[in-house]
This record gives structure tokens, C-alpha cells and sequence, in this order.
């Protein structure tokens, strides 16, 4: 009798410690809190944050077709590609404060490096040839107008080529390469592909 | 000689002994059983993981006018992006535009280098809504820029010419 007596004791107080391990268990399985809710956004930002603000359409490559060495250097041989840069879309910016800045650079370029944008055989990267890089149509280019390299590149993101401020605007510009660079050269060696590649940057930037 | 009380005594302290160690033993069982699963630590993204959708949309209406079969490839801006300070992943809409032609490869990073993200190749219409991270970042202001490097879609690795979207990252 007093064996039975203990038994249950015993078999109670092991249940007893059990259900308390488990409450405790369960409890802290309903511990985690989400914490989501509590940000505080204080920035100033244009439309939401992380969505798309604006689309801009760049030109797909770089090319010059098939180049002809001249037969003088006396006269210039130019060789002109157009392009266009445009503002697809802008939302949610004010016009009056900020804009859609584009800038372009020539692969790889650096501040104040060289300033000339480049075309470079595939096969042999130490034959290359320049070309300079206009914010207009080729039948605007007068023997005044500045190609917008001209100068060392102020800016890591490049040459400033446009600000957007609406949707629709664009960019008729031209890529020139003069031809001269071929004169003289013993043009057996120089054949084969060339490409170039232009890096185009854009961000909203105030006004 | 073993009388029937001493016999009684090691009859009731085995049971005793027996009881303990059940009750250990359920201890033990329910300790296991019931205590919270751990979750897997946060691992810092590698490279080309996230969740990457078919019909990917910039959702920015589309313009009123303009020539539909316009040239040249979309490429997406931003304005800024938001987070907290020890999230693995941002709310950023990466992706390639259904109407362009070319495949994009999309990397986040700061202007410090630091690299947050790469993408696998996108085709037109694939792209992310939330970015996994190589990494979380202390709260504070940063310049940060999603390059997209643009090949062809033809062998996913000739180049073309590619851009960077440069935006604020304000991490809270």
C-alpha cells in the first residue's frame, strides 16, 4: 500500500514537471515579434521607395560600319553615327527642382584621364582608333560646336550628356570618328572587328 | 537471510528509481520535443540568388505618346530606396523591360564598390521585387547604383553598351 502510495507520488510529480516544460516550450515558440511596422522613414524621397522612377533608353552599340582608309589628311574624313538617348518615362518629380541627369564615359575611363571615347580590335587591343562623342544631329556640327569630351572627364559617372525633365525628351546626337587616323597605315595589319562600349549613367539630381 | 521487509524495501525503492528515471526520461523527451525549432542563421546572399519573376514590370505608366517600335534599350532609374539596419534584403524593383531586346545583367553596389547584389542573366520581362543582400548595412545615408551590363541575348555574353542607375539608400 504505502509502495503504490509512492509510485503515484513519484509518477505525478514526473507528469507535473512535464506539463511545465511544456507550457515553458510553447511559450517561447510565441516569443518572436515581428518588428516590422516600426521603421521610421525620414528621408525625402521621390515616389516610393524602391519602384521604378524613370526609364531612359540608350543606344545598343557602338557602330561605325565599315571605315575607308583616305588617300590624304589634308581634309577631313569623318565617319558619323547618330545615336539617341531619351526619357521614356519620369514619374513623381518636380520638374521645377530636379531633373534626370545622364552622363556618359568610354569604358574603363577615369577623372581627368584620357578624354577620347574608343573603338579597339577584338582580336589585337593595341590597335584602337578615337572617336568624339556630340549632343546634336552630324548637320548641326559646325567647325565651332564642342564635342562634350572635349576636356579631361570631370566626374567619375562621365560627361554630363543631357538633364530630362519631362517624358518624351531626347537626345539626336552623333558619334564622329575621323577617318584620318587610317591614313598611312598599312591597312593589311589593321583589318578585323572593332567595338567600343559606353557606359551611361543617370540619377534624379537637383536642379 | 533476507526477511520479507527488507524484501518489501528494495521492491519499493527500485519502483522509486524506476518513476525518476521515467520521469527523466519524459523530461528529456518533452525538452526536445517542444523546445522552438531554430531558425537557420541569416546568410548573407552569394551571388546569383533572389526570387527572379517571368512578367517582371517596372510599373511606371507607359507614355502618351512616342513611336512604339522605339530603338535602343530601357533602362530603369530610381529615386531611392529604403531599409533597416540589419536586413538582408531591399525592396528594389532590378529588372530588364519587357520590350528590350538585349539581356541585362544587373549588379547592386555602393560607390565605395561594395558589392549588395548580382544577378543571373535577365532575359526582357524577368526581374526582382526585393533584393536579396551580400550583406546588411549600419543606418545611415549611401550613394548606391544597380549597374546593368547589357549582352546580347543570343549567347547571354557579348557586350554592349551598359549603364548604371545611380540612386540615395537610406538604411534606418
Amino acid at each position: 500500500m504505502k509502495t503504490k502510495k509512492m509510485l503515484t507520488l513519484a509518477l505525478a510529480a514526473a507528469m507535473a514537471l512535464t506539463v511545465t516544460v511544456s507550457v515553458a516550450a510553447e511559450e517561447i515558440e510565441l516569443t518572436p515579434a515581428s518588428p516590422e511596422g516600426q521603421t521610421e522613414v525620414t528621408a525625402k524621397i521621390v515616389g516610393a521607395a524602391g519602384d521604378v522612377s524613370y526609364i531612359i533608353t540608350i543606344p545598343d552599340v557602338v557602330d561605325f560600319g565599315v571605315l575607308s582608309q583616305p588617300d590624304n589628311d589634308t581634309e577631313d574624313h569623318f565617319a558619323d553615327k547618330a545615336y539617341k538617348v531619351t526619357a521614356k518615362q519620369i514619374t513623381g518629380m518636380n520638374p521645377d527642382e530636379q531633373q534626370v541627369g545622364v552622363y556618359v564615359k568610354n569604358q574603363g575611363a577615369t577623372v581627368g584621364g584620357d578624354p577620347k571615347f574608343y573603338i579597339t580590335n577584338k582580336a589585337d587591343s593595341s590597335k584602337s582608333f578615337y572617336y568624339d562623342i556630340y549632343d546634336c544631329p552630324a548637320a548641326q556640327i559646325a567647325d565651332n560646336t564642342a564635342n562634350i569630351n572635349a576636356n579631361a572627364m570631370p566626374y567619375a559617372i562621365g560627361y554630363k550628356l543631357v538633364g530630362f525633365s519631362e517624358t518624351g525628351e531626347e537626345v539626336n546626337g552623333t558619334l564622329r570618328l575621323n577617318q584620318n587616323q587610317l591614313y598611312g597605315l598599312n591597312i593589311a595589319e589593321y583589318v578585323g572587328d572593332y567595338s567600343g562600349y559606353m557606359v551611361f549613367y543617370s540619377m534624379i539630381e537637383d536642379i | 537471510m533476507n526477511n520479507p521487509t527488507t524484501k518489501s524495501k528494495k521492491k519499493t525503492i527500485i519502483i522509486i528509481a524506476l518513476a525518476v528515471l521515467l520521469a527523466a526520461l519524459l523530461v528529456t523527451a518533452a525538452v526536445i520535443l517542444l523546445q522552438p525549432k531554430e531558425e537557420p542563421p541569416k546568410e548573407p546572399a552569394k551571388g546569383v540568388v533572389g526570387v527572379i519573376t517571368d512578367n517582371w514590370d517596372p510599373q511606371v505608366s507607359q507614355p502618351t505618346s512616342g513611336s512604339a517600335s522605339q530603338s535602343g534599350t530601357q533602362i530603369p532609374g530610381y529615386s531611392a530606396a529604403t531599409m533597416q539596419e540589419g536586413d538582408l534584403s531591399l525592396k528594389l524593383r532590378i529588372g530588364n523591360p519587357k520590350d528590350n531586346h538585349v539581356g541585362f545583367y544587373a549588379t547592386l553596389k555602393l560607390s565605395d564598390g561594395t558589392v549588395l547584389y548580382t544577378s543571373p542573366l535577365l532575359e526582357p520581362g524577368q526581374g526582382l521585387e526585393e533584393v536579396p543582400l551580400t550583406q546588411t548595412l549600419a543606418k545611415g545615408t549611401y550613394d548606391a547604383v544597380v549597374e546593368y551590363r547589357c549582352v546580347l541575348l543570343e549567347d547571354g555574353k557579348t557586350p554592349l553598351n551598359s549603364a548604371e542607375s545611380g540612386f540615395k539608400l537610406y538604411v534606418s
